[in-house]
Order: structure tokens, then C-alpha cells, then sequence
């Protein structure tokens, strides 16, 4: 791209020195070709750019003013008294609001709840690394020159695609009390009362074999993609598989290791659906309802349990601040690459 | 004295295939594997130790067996031959395992939506449907004494009666109301939606305007914000205008594109010869025939492989309808599966149909990804993209 904006500024500067000597029509006929690419390259951006601007950065920056106001569903009729009414507590309210002790609207210790649902959330991720060693094995697995690979694909990319209400549905029912995993293995997840560990473990095993196909095939790319005169050159040198793969393989591999991390982490930290459907909504009860249900619900289930109430100026906080969240995650991650890519 | 040569050269020959792999490292770092080098000499001179203790007919046993898999142990030889074998089998066994893993719980979900009550002499029951179904491991113990599907006919029964308001002539059709409104609610939106990503993807891959490098980057830094965080505000908004009674907001913002969309077909594009689209400029075609008539045909495989990514993406939708549809006539079938899962999921009666249910939501899905299998992998793989 900058190539072609280089090339851009040559054929303009061309254009301005032929300026000088030509006569006044053939400068206009370029303009006009020029001015043609110019108007349809916008004519083809423009409905991506409207929609981007409008549905994500104007939402956005609503959503930032509406976290200002005290905007309740069920005190405010329009849209627009709510956007007029700032917090009488002051503007930033809602971002002070899990630092107190207080509950709202009767459900009692609900800003101690914030706490419980972002630490869960975070739990939750320890699928990623599992996930992610996982798929790293079966992907070298797969590269190895062995039939069927393809076949193999295809197998593993099955659960990526299913439909994830169904497979909550399911899952509910094979870990469930006296389900499959009980009968079978002996393991019993979802039935265990009290404790909601075990609960949590359960989800992280359906997200970890959701998400497996995906990452395999990442990685099943990129190990395609490594440089094979390489690992010719040390194999004629005397070393052996393992320091291959350490040395030569994972180096070349680690762009695809990061964005699957990246990638992993940004979509960890939103992950809803499962867990609600499993567990029911925030802060109601589903058809799991037990003592530890309520520590299960992940942090996107907290917002959307506070936007059902009706709350929606602490809701669009809360979106905010999982926004915020998000960004420095992704900062701190692109920060440690940056500082490998210097050693 | 030529051995310590030899040694020294090979040294500096693994050095450099290790400089060429890794870079260069700190001084904290080679220390820190000095340490584990030495560590893992300790251990090696142990184990020597240990095997020095090993008695010699326990030796010639181990080195017979290890040889028959290609390990020289012992003195005995090696087989590279034999330990490729021996390599693949653990790589088949493996990935047989990881298949069935992958492969059980979704015949396990069919098997179990078949389940029924068992019955005894009197003809009371026995075991429940629910218990029958959770315990089936191959085969339900007993299937419906109505037919093989009759789970399926009551799923359709049930979740017609999801939710009460929606009837026609009072009868009650929110199961057909629902899978018309996933249609609606994912054709639309893609198919309008990967047209608008695609013509924007031409622009940045073929045209030169100004400001492209500023519109690409704009809204490639729009995937940074997380739906959760602006789904309350474009809700405000939407209910402020009228589209969560009527399924317009599922609608209407698809249509727009998608960033990551663009972007796949952008990469595609660009490996896509410029000549062709000049030999066209210089027959007399303009902008928009050069990208109806050329560009579309020419990057068909991406285009198809992003629509049918993008299909699966809204056909599975949850949080999104969860949020914006107010009015139960057009929620989706997720919510449909979701609301029945709430009110049978632990039913000793219906919870095979709820299974059987969500096999009818899963099954369309399944079938478009055996018949696209190749392309869609194909496109993940190209670019990594994955929605």
C-alpha cells in the first residue's frame, strides 16, 4: 500500500511538471480519469465506512455518554430523557459503583458481583493455553506424512461450526447428574451442589473442544507454511527431532501462535453463551439452579443481567470498562511480542 | 587431535543453525539454559549410572525389544524404518481418539433425542424418558413406543407452543415462525453484507483513491470494540426507532459489511492479476462493470467461502437476538431451543424432544459444512480468519 501511495505522489508530481510545458487539455483529461478512480473508490468503501461509523463508533461513543447518565429502563420513557440526565452522583458514578458496598433495585450485593463474574471470566480462560497445546500436538500430528490428514481436518473443524445452543443443550445433559460422564467415567460436573469448581471446569472443557478445530487448522497452516530447506539443512547437521522442532520449527511457527492467542483472548473475555445457557441468566435462575450457579456467570452475563433490569447506563459502564479490559489485554500482548521481536 | 577439529566444526555449525532459528539471546537467557544443561547432565550421568546396574540378560531383552521398534538402545541398532512405523501408529492412535472425542457427543445427541419411557408389565413406567436418555451410551435403552421420531414430531409440537402470542388463525406456529426468521435473519444481512464487503475489498486491493490507507485502518480498528459494549447503546437506538419490534436490527446493520470479510477478499484479490482489470478499462468498461462482471466471477471461491462462514456466524447467533428482539414473533430459532431448554431441559417427559430440537437446529449446518467442507477450511487456511 505505501508502495502505491509512493507511486501515487511520483504520478502527481509527473502530472504538476507536465503541467508546466503541456498546453491545458491533456492535464484536464488526467484529472478527470484520476478524479473518476478517486469518486469510485469512495463509491465502493462507502456503505462499509457508513456502517463501521455508525453501527460501532457511534455506537460506541453513545455508549461511553450513556455510562455518564442514569438512564433506567423502567423510570425513563424516551431515549432522550435518558441521554439528557447525567448521574446526579457525577459523571463517573457507574465507574465507582463496584468499589461500593451497596446493592440496587433489591438484589442485594450486586457491585460485589462485578468482581465474581470478571474473576470467573478470567478462569475461564485457562481453556486458551490448554487448548492451545492441544491443537499445537495434533496439528504436528497431522503434518507428519500420514493419510487421511485431510479426512482428519474436516473430523476436528465439526464442533467449531455446531450450533453453540445445541451443544450447550447437549453438554448440560452429558455431564449432567447420572448423564453419560457419570455412567461411563465416573465424572460428575454439573450435579456437584455446593461446590461450583467443578462447574467451571465443565464449561472450559466444551470451549476448549469447540474451539480445538479452529486452532488446529491455524496451525496445520502455518506449520505448512515453514520453510522446509531449513529443517533439511539441520537434519544434515545432526539434530535431531526434538531441537528441530524447538529451534527451527516454533520460531517460524510464533506468528501464528500470537494471533491465535490474541485472537483467543479477545473472544475468551466476551464468552456468554455457554455458560448462560448452562447456568441460566444473571441473576435469575435456570434450570441449574443451585448455590454455586451464581459464581459461574461470566462477566458479559453480569452486563446482560443488568441490562435485563432495566439498568442500562450501569450496563453500558460495564460494556465500557470490558472494553478497556479487552484493549490492554491486546496491548499487553502486542507489548511482550514487541519486546521478543527486540532480544 | 582431527576428532577435536571435527567436534569444534560441528559446534559451530549447530551454532549457526541455532543463531539462524532463534536469533540471538540474551546473556540471561544462556545462562538460565547452562543451568538446565547442567541439570540435565546430572540427570543423564544417573541414569547411566542406573543402567550400569541393569543385569546384562534384562539388557539384551530391552535391546531386543526397543529394536523391534527402530531404537537402538544398548548398543542394539537403529531402524529408521521401523521407528516411522513405530511414530505413525502413535500418531493414528492419537488422532483416532481425538476423532472419536470429537465425533461421540454429536452421535450421542442424535442417539439420545430418540429416547422414550420404558415400560413394564402393567404397563406403567418404568425408567422416565429423561433417565433413559441421559444413560445411553450407544443406543437409548428404549426408544418412543410412537414411531423412531416421534421425539422430533413432539419438538416441532413444543416449540411451535414456545411462546403464546405467536399464532395464526389460532393456531400456534412459532417453530415455522422461527426458522423464518433465522432465514431472514441470516440471508438478508449476508448476502447483502459480503456484496458491500467485497466491492470494498475491490477498492483496496484495485483502486487508488485518497484516503484508502485511512478507511482501510479506520475500520480495521473496529474490531478492537467488543460487541457487549455497544450492544446496550445501538439497543437505545433501535427501540428509540422501532426495529427490535420488527426484526429490522437484525437486518439492517449486516447489511453494511464486515471488516474481516473485506479484508479476506482484499488478501484474495490481491494475488489476482491486475492486467485482466486493465485489458477491460482500456475495452471502455467502467469501475462497477469491471467489478460486477470481472472481479466477482474471478474471486468467487473467497467470496463464497466468506458467505457461507458469515451464514453459520448469524444461523448460530444468540447473544444478538437475545438483545435486540423485544417481540417473541421474530425470535429466531436459537432463542426458540434456548426458551425450551429453560422450561423442558429436566422434564421426565419432553427433555428427549428438547434434544431433538436442538439436532433440528443443528442438523442444516452440518449438512451446508459436508457439502463446503473443502472450501471453507481451504479459506481458513489461506488467510486465518476464522468468525
Amino acid at each position: 500500500m505505501e508502495n502505491n501511495n509512493v507511486s501515487l505522489a511520483q504520478d502527481v508530481a509527473a502530472v504538476e511538471a507536465a503541467d508546466l510545458t503541456k498546453p491545458i487539455p491533456q492535464k484536464r483529461k488526467i484529472n478527470r480519469a484520476k478524479l473518476q478512480e478517486n469518486i469510485w473508490g469512495w463509491i465502493f468503501v462507502s456503505a462499509l465506512f457508513i456502517g463501521t461509523t455508525v453501527f460501532t463508533y457511534i455506537a460506541f461513543a453513545l455508549s461511553v455518554w450513556i455510562s455518564f447518565t442514569d438512564y433506567d429502563a423502567y423510570i425513563m420513557t424516551t431515549f432522550w430523557e435518558g441521554l439528557g440526565s447525567i448521574h446526579p452522583d457525577g459523571f463517573w458514578h457507574w465507574y465507582q459503583f463496584m468499589f461500593t458496598p451497596e446493592g440496587i433495585l433489591g438484589i442485594a450485593g450486586e457491585s460485589e458481583d462485578f468482581w465474581n463474574t470478571l474473576g470467573t471470566t478470567c478462569f475461564y480462560l485457562i481453556g486458551i493455553p490448554i487448548g492451545m497445546v492441544l491443537s499445537l500436538g495434533i496439528a504436528v500430528l497431522m503434518t507428519r506424512d500420514i493419510k487421511l490428514s485431510g479426512t482428519f481436518r474436516v473430523i476436528y473443524y465439526i464442533p467449531t461450526v455446531a450450533s453453540t445452543v445445541s451443544i450447550a443443550v447437549m453438554w448440560t445433559n452429558l455431564f449432567g447428574d447420572g448423564g453419560f460422564m457419570e455412567t461411563v467415567f465416573g465424572i460428575d460436573l454439573l450435579s456437584a451442589g455446593g461446590s461450583y469448581w467443578p462447574q467451571r471446569w465443565c464449561v472450559i472443557i466444551l470451549t476448549t473442544w469447540k474451539g480445538l478445530g479452529g486452532t488446529v487448522v491455524l496451525f496445520v497452516a502455518g506449520l505448512n507454511g515453514v520453510n522446509a530447506s531449513y529443517h533439511e539443512a539441520a537434519e544434515i547437521d545432526g539434530a535431531n527431532a526434538w531441537s528441530i522442532f524447538w529451534r527451527i520449527t516454533m520460531p517460524q511457527l510464533y506468528p501464528t501462535i500470537f494471533y491465535v492467542l490474541v485472537t483467543s483472548v479477545i473472544g475468551g473475555m466476551q464468552i456468554f453463551v455457554e455458560p448462560n445457557l448452562i447456568f441460566g441468566n444473571y441473576p435469575a435462575t435456570g434450570n441449574m439452579a443451585t448455590s454455586g450457579t451464581r459464581y459461574n456467570i461470566p462477566f458479559v452475563g453480569y452486563i446482560f443481567g443488568v441490562f435485563n433490569n432495566g439498568e442500562w447506563a450501569h450496563a453500558s459502564a460495564l460494556g465500557i470498562i470490558l472494553a478497556i479490559i479487552i484493549f490492554f489485554l491486546t496491548l499487553v500482548q502486542f507489548a511482550l511480542d514487541a519486546r521478543r521481536d527486540k532480544v | 587431535m582431527t576428532e577435536q577439529v571435527l567436534l569444534s566444526m560441528e559446534d559451530e555449525v549447530l551454532e549457526n543453525v541455532q543463531s539462524e532459528g532463534a536469533a540471538e539471546e540474551t546473556a540471561a537467557e544462556t545462562k538460565e539454559r547452562g543451568k538446565f544443561g547442567n541439570a540435565m547432565r546430572k540427570a543423564g550421568n544417573a541414569l547411566k549410572k542406573f543402567f550400569k546396574r541393569i543385569p546384562s540378560y534384562l539388557r539384551t531383552a530391552l535391546r531386543v525389544f526397543c529394536g523391534w521398534f527402530g531404537f537402538g538402545v544398548f548398543g542394539g541398532p537403529s531402524n529408521k524404518k521401523r521407528k516411522k512405523i513405530f511414530f505413525d501408529v502413535i500418531g493414528y492412535v492419537i488422532l483416532i481418539v481425538g476423532g472419536v472425542t470429537m465425533l461421540y457427543p454429536f452421535w450421542w445427541m442424535f442417539a439420545a433425542s430418540l429416547a422414550g419411557p420404558t415400560y413394564n408389565a402393567n404397563g406403567e413406567i418404568a425408567t422416565n424418558a429423561l433417565t433413559n436418555m441421559i444413560t445411553t451410551i450407544f443406543w437409548p435403552a428404549n426408544t418412543s413406543r410412537f414411531g423412531l421420531f416421534y421425539n422430533y414430531e413432539q419438538a416441532i409440537t413444543l416449540l411451535n407452543s414456545a411462546w403464546q402470542t405467536v399464532t395464526i388463525g389460532g393456531q400456534a406456529y412459532a417453530f415455522w415462525r422461527s426458522v423464518i426468521n433465522t432465514l431472514l435473519y441470516s440471508l438478508i444481512p449476508v448476502t447483502v453484507g459480503v456484496f458491500t464487503s467485497a466491492s470494498a475489498a475491490f477498492a483496496f486491493a484495485k483502486l487508488d483513491f485518497k484516503g484508502k490507507n485511512f478507511v482501510f485502518f479506520y475500520c480495521l480498528a473496529a474490531i478492537m470494540v467488543p460487541f457487549p459494549s455497544i450492544m446496550i447503546a445501538q439497543f437505545c437506538v433501535y427501540s428509540s426507532i422501532g426495529w427490535t419490534d420488527n426484526g429490522l436490527a437484525m437486518i439492517v446493520p449486516g447489511c453494511f459489511g464486515a471488516i474481516m470479510t473485506a479484508f479476506f477478499i482484499r488478501q484474495y484479490l490481491y494475488g489476482m492479476p491486475t492486467a485482466i482489470l486493465e485489458a477491460a478499462k482500456i475495452d471502455g468498461a467502467g469501475y462497477w462493470r469491471q467489478f460486477v462482471s470481472f472481479v466477482i466471477p474471478l474471486a468467487k471461491p473467497a467470496i463464497m467461502a466468506q458467505f457461507i462462514l458469515s451464514f453459520m456466524g448469524s444461523w448460530n447467533n444468540y447473544l444478538a437476538p437475545q438483545v435486540f428482539i423485544t417481540e417473541d414473533m421474530w425470535k429466531p430459532l436459537t432463542l426458540a431451543i434456548g426458551q425450551l431448554d429453560t422450561s423442558y431441559g429436566t422434564d421426565v417427559t419432553n427433555a428427549p424432544s428438547v434434544m431433538a430440537a436442538s439436532v433440528l437446529a443443528l442438523l442444516p449446518i452440518l449438512i451446508l459444512f459436508a457439502i463446503f467442507q473443502k472450501t471453507i477450511i481451504g479459506s481458513i487456511m489461506l488467510t486465518g480468519s476464522k468468525e
